[in-house]
């Protein structure tokens, strides 16, 4: 039996009925729910945790399932771990198309109202989307925070940097991050003294070091202001070798596989390329390890299968008093019975798409008229090319180093920052590479024999994919919405998301094209980038063509903020509507930068669970006579 | 016991010229009988019977060049070769071209599959770049840091 199969106590519906007890009723089992179920629990609250997904991975069998369905999938894509479930359905790129002119295509479970197409994924399964990411653990810039007041764009944060300075640690102790400080030491990202990170940062790949050789110490020069560049490895939620001076000399544990045996599984990072969609050995981070601290308390109830479909209100006090929730019995059959959740605190931890689509499904738009607006996510720009030696691309984990100099500078005045990935899994994300190589070299080469070999040692050992992970300003109309017309199998509302990239970001973009081949020329590297024009990504800025992908980094859909007149939820992430509602995640954003945005929610999500044990505190507390 | 399909042999012969790969390392997939049993369920026993007689006949000398001559060109063996050897790189069978239907036979087998998860994990594109199927066969911790091995050519024993 795993280490969760003892652990997670499954609740009966029926036993649920007049459940006041819960001190919290948490909606969604990612990071973000995870975080604050394992805090109020270790502080000795009563948590519920209903979670839409079914809760078949919990154990090690469950987890090799997707494992095993990811291998035999002849297409892998993105998802291709996580079987179809109707009832909690989620966005699949494979389902996508270019839209024409004012069409919407509702065919996929985002509804993709244009008309730019996002392919952007999060995935509904026990843990969340964790279960899937690449687990970059990179912290905000403290300019990040300060957007408006610096560079007169977006919009500035209600708290700074140093605010969450001590959560980030919290976060990336949570997470188990790996990387050293002086390398993250740059742009102005402080460290408090003597902190370091759990782990030792990952060693950088043999492709990120040819790199390396050639454009370390050279420099860009950008609106009159010169930028050095050099190769930096990236913080990482996955196990390395533990810092023995972390925690003032008491060092780090690791945390290994959600698993009875951990000999096998969950050790270190073995470089499997494949931590998006997921990592065969849970050396990767996901939230099912913060769920097993939490479950392990005997505090924390899960109730699976059971989507969250209502928020309602008392109309006079603006209390949340029950979550309505459709409970299905099977992933293939819509029938559903639905129940009331009560509890005194609720906290929605659905992700900045689910939540607010729950939330305006509840017919609840926050008196800013703010819930679902302000939809950002990065846009990725790729570029790929040949270098011209070979550099062993296809190991190692999916990116080890990258430049990220241009994280910030005064250019963010005029046009949106970067972050450069050097990917190690070669083109694959551009191309579908290995496969389509060896494809074309048959088809189209015709070759065979020991020349299609040699062609293939070429062709794949020397692939460059450096991404760019361009910065995307809040907009109020840029949205997450419901529409009755749209409705999944549960008669749920389904998401719509009205998307235009913004034209500071394909400012960026035209700039990261720019200096994609400025570093391919630099490295000798043969470029092979061309966006398509029938790509559903594809957009143009002044005559130029991009493809843009989607960043899986949702976030600012109900907006943290200083006042209820422009902001969905305070500091705390409280509602500023509803006193006993919390939204938490990375919705709460108000802006993004250039960081992957799991570290900033997961910081909150501390700060957040500190603020519900106080208020939970007050209610308790004895009414003095 | 399974009896061993005596065109195993011819198979894999036929397949390390196509491939460019050693016998041995075909073998050494575990792929290699499920790889006939799949082009037995698609393809009519006398085209395959045709394909391998035809490699049989070849000399032994120059095998690459005959092989390319009275195989690959050829409008009715051609593509089944071609397919073959996607099939040893990447573990999929892909349907054959429309004309080449429309000439030779729609077969209902014939449409594109991964023949396993074994065979994705074991498609030859991935060892012969000097890498490893993406979510498999892992190369230790820190290893993606050194210089790759030198990507193995074929050797001519
Ligand atoms: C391919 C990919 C790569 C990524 N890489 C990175 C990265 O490198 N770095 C980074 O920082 N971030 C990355 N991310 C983003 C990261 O995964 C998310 O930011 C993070 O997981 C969000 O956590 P969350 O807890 O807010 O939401 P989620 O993890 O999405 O969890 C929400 C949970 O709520 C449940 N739920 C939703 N609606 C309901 C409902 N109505 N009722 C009941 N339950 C419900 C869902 O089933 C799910 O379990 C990546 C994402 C993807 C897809
Ligand atoms: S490289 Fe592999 S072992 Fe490491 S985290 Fe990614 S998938 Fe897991």
């Amino acid at each position: 039996m795993s280490i969760l199969d003892r652990r997670a106590i499954m609740v009966d519906p029926g036993v649920l009925k007049n459940s006041g007890h819960y001190d919290a009723i948490i909606v969604g089992s990612g990071v973000a729910g995870a975080i604050i179920a394992n805090e109020l629990a270790q502080a000795g609250k009563r948590v519920l945790i209903v979670e839409a997904a079914t809760e078949t991975d919990r154990s090690f069998k469950g987890y090799s399932s997707y494992l095993q369905h990811f291998y035999g999938q002849a297409d892998k894509d993105n998802q291709s771990p996580f079987p179809v479930n109707r009832n909690a359905d989620m966005p699949r790129s494979g389902q996508l198309r270019k839209l024409d002119p004012l069409e919407i295509n509702s065919t996929s479970y985002i509804v993709q109202s244009g008309p730019y197409v996002t392919d952007t994924v999060y995935t509904r399964a026990f843990g969340g989307t964790t279960i899937h990411w690449e687990a970059k653990t990179p912290r905000m810039l403290p300019q990040d925070f300060q957007m408006q007041t610096l560079f007169g764009q977006g919009k500035d944060w209600p708290i700074r940097y140093h605010d969450l300075e001590v959560d980030y640690e919290l976060a990336e102790r949570e997470i188990g991050v790996s990387a050293n400080v002086e390398d993250q030491q740059y742009l102005d990202i402080t460290f408090r003294s003597s902190y370091v990170y759990p782990m030792h940062g990952l060693p950088l790949s043999y492709l990120d070091q040819r790199v390396a050789a050639q454009i370390d110490g050279s420099e860009v020069e950008l609106y009159g202001e010169r930028y050095p560049l050099r190769v930096r490895p990236f913080p990482q939620g996955r196990n390395a070798i533990p810092n023995q001076k972390y925690d003032g000399g008491k060092g780090y544990q690791p945390v290994g596989a959600v698993a009875s045996h951990q000999i096998d599984v969950g050790g270190r990072c073995q470089g499997n390329t494949n931590c998006v969609p997921i990592c065969p050995v849970q050396a990767k981070y996901h939230a099912g390890k913060t769920l097993a601290k939490a479950f392990d308390t005997g505090r924390v109830d899960l109730l699976s299968q059971a989507v969250a479909s209502r928020v309602v209100i008392d109309s006079a006090s603006g209390r949340v008093t029950g979550i309505e929730t459709k409970l299905y019995h099977d992933p293939a059959s819509p029938d559903h019975h639905t129940i009331m959740i009560t509890g005194t605190l609720y906290v929605l931890a659905g992700n900045a798409i689910e939540t607010p689509r729950l939330m305006l499904a509840s017919g609840l738009r926050s008196s800013s008229g703010l819930m679902g607006c302000n939809l950002m996510d990065h846009a990725y720009l790729l570029n790929w090319a040949l270098m011209p030696q070979i550099c062993g691309t296809m190991r190692g984990t999916t990116c080890t180093g990258g430049i990220v100099e241009l994280r910030g500078g005064a250019f963010r005045r005029h046009q949106a920052t970067f972050s450069v990935d050097i990917h190690n899994d070669g083109w694959g994300w551009a191309t579908g590479s290995p496969a389509s190589d060896v494809v074309e070299l048959v088809d189209a080469g015709n070759k065979f024999g020991a020349d299609l070999r040699q062609a293939i040692i070429d062709r794949v050992s020397r692939q460059l994919l450096l991404a760019f992970m361009i910065e995307v300003l809040p907009s109020e109309s840029n949205r997450v919405s419901v529409n009755p017309s749209y409705t999944d199998l549960l008669g749920n509302m389904r998401p719509v998301v009205s998307f235009t990239v913004p034209d500071y970001t394909l400012r960026g973009a035209a700039y990261a094209r720019q200096f994609a081949k400025t570093v391919f020329a630099r490295l000798g590297a043969e470029d092979h980038t061309k966006y398509d024009p029938s790509d559903y990504g594809f957009v143009t800025y002044e005559g130029e063509p991009f493809a843009i992908r989607g960043g899986n980094h949702l976030a600012g859909t109900h907006v943290m903020g200083t006042d209820k007149a422009t902001s969905v939820v305070d500091t705390n992430q409280r509602c500023w509507d509803h006193d006993n509602l919390y939204l938490v995640g990375a919705g709460s954003m108000p802006t993004i930068g250039t960081a992957n945005v799991t570290l900033t929610l997961a910081a909150m999500a501390f700060r957040s669970a500190r603020n519900m044990i106080m208020q939970l505190g007050r209610l308790h507390a004895p009414v003095q006579t | 016991m399974r009896i061993q399909d005596p065109r195993l042999h011819t198979f894999v012969a036929l397949s390390s010229v196509l491939t460019g790969v050693e016998t041995v390392q075909l073998f050494g997939t575990g792929q290699a009988e499920a790889y006939l049993v799949t082009l037995g369920k698609i393809l009519p026993v006398a085209l395959l019977d045709d394909l391998f007689k035809r490699f049989e006949a070849l000399p032994a000398e120059e095998i690459e060049a005959a092989v390319e001559h009275q195989v690959l060109d050829d409008t009715r063996l051609g593509c089944v070769a071609q397919n073959i050897i996607l099939m040893w790189y990447r573990g999929v069978w892909r349907r054959l071209p429309d004309d080449w239907r429309a000439s030779f036979g729609a077969f209902p087998e014939d449409e594109n599959h991964l023949i396993s998860g074994a065979a994705y994990q074991a498609g030859l594109q991935w060892e012969i770049a000097g890498a490893h199927p993406i979510g498999a066969r892992h190369q230790g911790y820190a290893s993606w840091s050194l210089v790759p091995t030198k990507p193995n050519r074929r050797n001519t024993a």
